[in-house]
């Protein structure tokens, strides 16, 4: 967007030249201040990190240990409870989203669609403290006493069904960041869909396809390199999230592949409930290890949202 | 084009200045430079964070001490022992409050800070199970099972054999603990480690032990409504719960055989046989057979504060009317028998080396 | 639209009912979809406001907590109130304008490539989880000053700043070239362009920014656990000190046994959200005026 000036052919007085000067100076410094927090971040938080990491090496990932007593501490539970809600409520949430996003953008009438689209943006507004609220009052419960033992009992013979119900635990994890997870992809869904050229849906139909094959055969592969970058930013969202996930969750330092009625951690739960009271240094800065963690997989999943995005982008002639 | 370079040289100057800066702020922030940091630097506030062992009676201490002619304002943030420890360390609040005593790495990194016993209290075994009466009797060795996971149902026949002619449903057992850093769970894995060397063996003593089975929640008060909400679940927190919540709680043998109800008089007498530790603490958990009235889960809880703190006059004032009889006697309504005589002067001491 | 091309998959007729079948059945499932999406907003909000609505009362918003003889929490959140709106408040000053001018920068000064860079930087910021943010502004505010409002209000503008940028940079985009041109052919430079001709023409679309980050910033809880969670029961106005907020009572009150904590933690949950909805819809009606008002101008 830079219109690079035909340079007025008028001299420029020492005020008007101050002012250009700096608007740009002060907009360029914003930028690199801009620059310099991202790197403090990104070294504060490796700083800290540098105890465990020096300590325990790449094997924090793949031990299960954390113990406080014999200072051991690792990463792998919390990597596999942080995988599998994430997972799982991606599995359930995209489908889901991709549908809302072709019903706002295609089925649902006229007049629906900016009510609609608007309760569906509401709920990507909702504060996760909030969710985790209602899912300590509400859903814990409702999770325990119905929905665990209905699972218990018709799919108890996979170890993942299996055990006791619970009304904590990563089974309601994963339902709040289904929640969490649905509005961000359908809002993106939705404008991707909306942006795909209506000439090619009208030759579709035009040629006797029905209107969702136009959507299935049309539509979908048009913007999939969109929604796949959405789902990325999506996951990234979800392994994110600390509050919500740490208030019913049950906090407990165990592989959540046993059985999802049972308590577990995700890395982001756990920096949130242990980190105002670390009783070794070792801890804190192992806490600080899974904000790196954290933060490499962020930062590598948004770059490849990033780059699908661009390849997407020429793909389809430059068009946004 | 020029001009844009040399433009945006300057603002990278500018922004490595500020990071400079900024770097600098915090660098030398660690090594306890924070004078009066946390207030507006009067003193007529004191923040202190911690243990929520002792937080009831802390808040008793806030609404009282205002009024005193001293009108001193006490902010606490009930955050855990360990938060509570951390805090103070890191200088950002006044004082800390802990009922575990500082492991070595902490009292290391604390910069001499001065440990003073200011409070006395017990721990409770509380437990919510529908159709269970209340004052179910229960062994160290049993309740050490329960939370190691080898006892998983309430009529499991360990807990019948304590508890004859009482009808106990087979509802599963869910242990709950404290997640996060705390005192409680010190005194706690410390009373099982004293009874049941497979306990000892297996998880230890610690401010946040390892539990093999069950469900974290942060604070007393979290762990408390976690197992108001589990048909089955148990958990352990200071004595105030049981009458502000209606809680159902187990009576502990202790070594003498008995099942002392966990009143002020069982604290006391737990408290007049305390072994002292290497580092000076005292130890009241598991007390000796000779105290037969004793309840073996009483501790003395701890309030951390720097040798050379911005506000010791202030803080010294406090602690010093908070262990005399005024503060104490606030306690006792609520679980917090006074501190020993003994105690109290010893105390005196203590306090005298905060400048 | 019946196929009229033969098929071995049977008479052309039949195929065709069978692909308007599975075509309608498709539609139900997306339509499902989307009301059982509603169904959940609704369900929430509705807990949320009855639960809530039953808690208010005067006094919650206008005493401070405080406990009764007996240990148990009484009183109010007005000081979480209080709290929540200087954080957020400062937090605004700070990132308004960081956002305007990095987006201003992104809009005019900088080249193509310069641009895409930013916004990529933008984006990765954007991603990075609050608790990351929360864990950095601890290391580098809290540790030896102490809890602070000043240092929850930081961390909440590193989670502001990436969107009010990216959504000016959206507004300043639409701004017709005609205007831009315009002021340079009457002689105007750059910058005053800028200032006097295409910013007024934006301001729907910042404000519609700010109003979206800041329902997006009051309702964040990870960066003010680690930066401002010990605060004193009464209201404080110095932001220097520690002071409650509404993320953070709702989060501490949730998990106590008390039935008065937890009324507290709906009530405060009730401002919050609806503080926050109102927002969010603000925002987005603003934001579809301001963009047929910019249109309007081409």
């Amino acid at each position: 967007m830079s219109v690079q000036p035909a340079t007025s052919s008028l001299p420029l007085t020492r005020r008007t030249r101050f002012g250009e000067i700096g608007l740009r100076g002060i907009c360029g410094a914003a930028v690199v201040i801009l620059v310099v927090v991202i790197a403090m971040l990104i070294w504060e938080v490796a700083h800290g990190a540098w105890l465990s990491f020096s300590t325990f090496g790449l094997g924090f990932i793949t031990s299960t240990d954390w113990n406080v007593v014999t200072n051991q501490f690792g990463a792998l539970y919390l990597l596999e409870g942080t995988l599998l809600t994430s997972v799982f409520a991606l599995i359930i949430a995209v489908p889901t989203a991709i549908a809302i996003g072709l019903f706002l953008s295609e089925l649902a009438p006229r007049v629906l669609r900016t009510p609609v689209g608007l309760m569906v943006e509401l709920l990507a507004a909702i504060p996760s403290v909030i969710l985790g609220l209602w899912g300590i009052v509400v859903l814990g419960p409702f999770v325990a006493t119905e929905v665990e033992p209905w699972l218990n009992q018709h799919l108890g013979f996979i170890p993942l069904f299996s055990g006791y119900p619970s009304n904590a635990g990563v089974l309601p994890a994963c339902l709040i960041l289904t929640i969490m997870m649905i509005p961000i992809i359908a809002s993106i869904s939705r404008e991707l869909f909306n942006s795909v050229p209506s000439e090619l849906k009208q030759g579709a139909l035009a040629l006797g396809a029905t209107r969702w094959e136009v959507m299935r055969q049309i539509a979908i592969p048009q913007v999939s390199g969109g929604l796949i970058a959405a789902v990325m930013l999506g996951f990234a969202r979800a392994i994110g999230e600390a509050i919500a996930v740490a208030q019913v969750i049950g906090s407990h330092n165990a592989s959540p592949f046993g059985s999802i009625f049972k308590p577990a951690a995700t890395m982001a739960s756990w920096i949130a409930t242990q980190f105002n009271g670390t009783a070794t240094d070792l801890q804190r800065s192992s806490l600080y290890y899974l904000a790196v963690i954290l933060l490499v997989i962020s930062l590598v999943t948004n770059i490849a949202a990033q780059l699908i995005v661009n390849r997407f982008r020429k793909r389809i002639g430059g068009r946004a | 084009m020029r001009k844009t370079w040399r433009l945006l040289a300057v603002s990278l100057a500018v922004g490595a200045v500020a990071a400079g800066a900024a770097a600098c702020g915090s660098s030398s922030s660690s090594s306890g430079s924070s004078s009066g940091s946390t207030t507006s630097g009067s003193s007529s506030v004191l923040v202190g964070a911690g243990s929520t062992f002792v937080a009831p009676l802390v808040s008793q201490w806030e609404a009282a001490y205002v009024k005193t002619p001293a009108a001193v304002t006490i902010t606490y943030g009930a955050v855990g022992s360990g938060g509570g420890v951390d805090a103070v360390t890191a200088r950002s609040v006044d004082f800390g409050a802990s009922d575990a005593p500082l492991t070595s790495d902490q009292v290391t990194a604390c910069k001499s800070c001065v440990q003073i016993p200011w409070a006395l209290g017990a721990t409770t075994v509380d437990y919510n199970v529908k159709g269970a009466p209340n004052n179910l009797k229960l062994t160290g060795k049993v309740l050490a099972d329960i939370f190691l996971g080898n006892i998983k149902q309430w009529n499991d026949p360990a807990i019948a054999a304590l508890n004859p002619g009482v009808n106990l449903p087979s509802t599963h057992i869910t242990p709950i603990y404290r997640s996060d850093g705390s005192g409680t769970s010190f005194v706690f894995t410390d009373y099982l480690s004293s009874v049941d060397p497979d306990w000892a063996s297996k998880v230890g003593t610690s401010t946040q032990p390892t539990f093999p089975v069950g469900t974290g929640a942060e604070h007393s008060s979290g762990v408390i409504a976690a197992m108001q909400a589990t048909d089955g679940g148990i958990t352990y927190a200071e004595t105030s719960y049981i009458a502000a919540d209606n809680l159902d709680y187990a009576l502990i043998q202790n070594a003498a055989g008995q099942y002392p109800k966990p009143t002020n008089s069982a604290v006391l007498a737990a408290a007049a046989v305390g072994t002292t530790r290497s580092d000076g603490t005292i130890k009241l958990v598991d007390p000796p057979a000779s105290a037969s009235a004793a309840y073996p889960l009483a501790s003395y809880t701890y309030v951390i504060v720097p040798e050379s703190s911005p506000k010791a006059s202030t803080l010294r004032a406090f602690i010093t009317w908070a262990i005399s009889s005024a503060g104490q006697s606030l306690g006792e309504p609520i679980g917090y028998p006074p501190l020993p005589a003994n105690v109290v002067s010893s105390n005196a001491m203590l306090i005298a080396k905060i400048k | 639209m019946s196929s009229v091309v033969t098929s071995p998959f049977g008479s052309p007729s039949r195929r065709s009912r069978r692909r308007k079948m599975v075509g309608r059945m498709m539609e139900a499932l997306c339509t499902l979809a989307a009301l059982a999406a509603m169904a959940v907003l609704i369900l929430v909000v509705y807990a949320v406001f009855r639960r809530g609505a039953s808690a208010l009362n005067l006094n919650l918003v206008t005493e401070v907590p405080s406990t009764d003889a007996y240990g148990n929490t009484t009183g109010g959140i007005k000081n979480s109130i209080i709290g929540t709106v200087i954080i957020t408040g400062i937090a605004t000053l700070i990132a308004v304008p960081f956002g305007i001018l990095i987006a201003i920068f992104n809009a005019e000064f900088a080249s193509r490539r310069t641009a895409d860079a930013i916004r990529l930087v933008l984006n990765l910021l954007a991603g990075v989880p609050t608790i990351v943010v929360g864990v950095f502004i601890f290391g580098l505010l809290v540790v030896g000053h102490g809890y602070s409002a000043y240092a929850a209000a930081v961390a909440l503008s590193i989670v502001m700043v990436p969107i009010i940028a990216r959504s000016t940079e959206e507004v300043l985009a639409l701004v017709p070239a005609q205007l831009r041109e315009g002021g340079m052919a009457l002689g105007a430079t750059r910058a005053r362009t800028v200032v006097t001709i295409i910013l007024p023409t934006a301001v729907g679309g910042m404000v519609t920014a700010t109003i979206l980050a800041i329902a997006r910033a009051a309702g964040e809880t990870a960066p003010i656990l680690l930066t401002c969670s010990i605060f004193a029961n009464q209201v404080t106005l110095d932001p220097r000190q520690a002071m409650g907020s509404l993320p953070m009572t709702i989060y501490l009150d949730a998990e106590q046994p008390s039935q008065y904590a937890q009324h507290q933690a709906w009530a405060a949950a009730l401002i919050l959200m609806a503080f926050v909805l109102v927002a969010a819809i603000a925002g987005r009606l603003l934001s579809l005026r301001s963009r047929r008002r910019i249109e309007q101008t081409r």
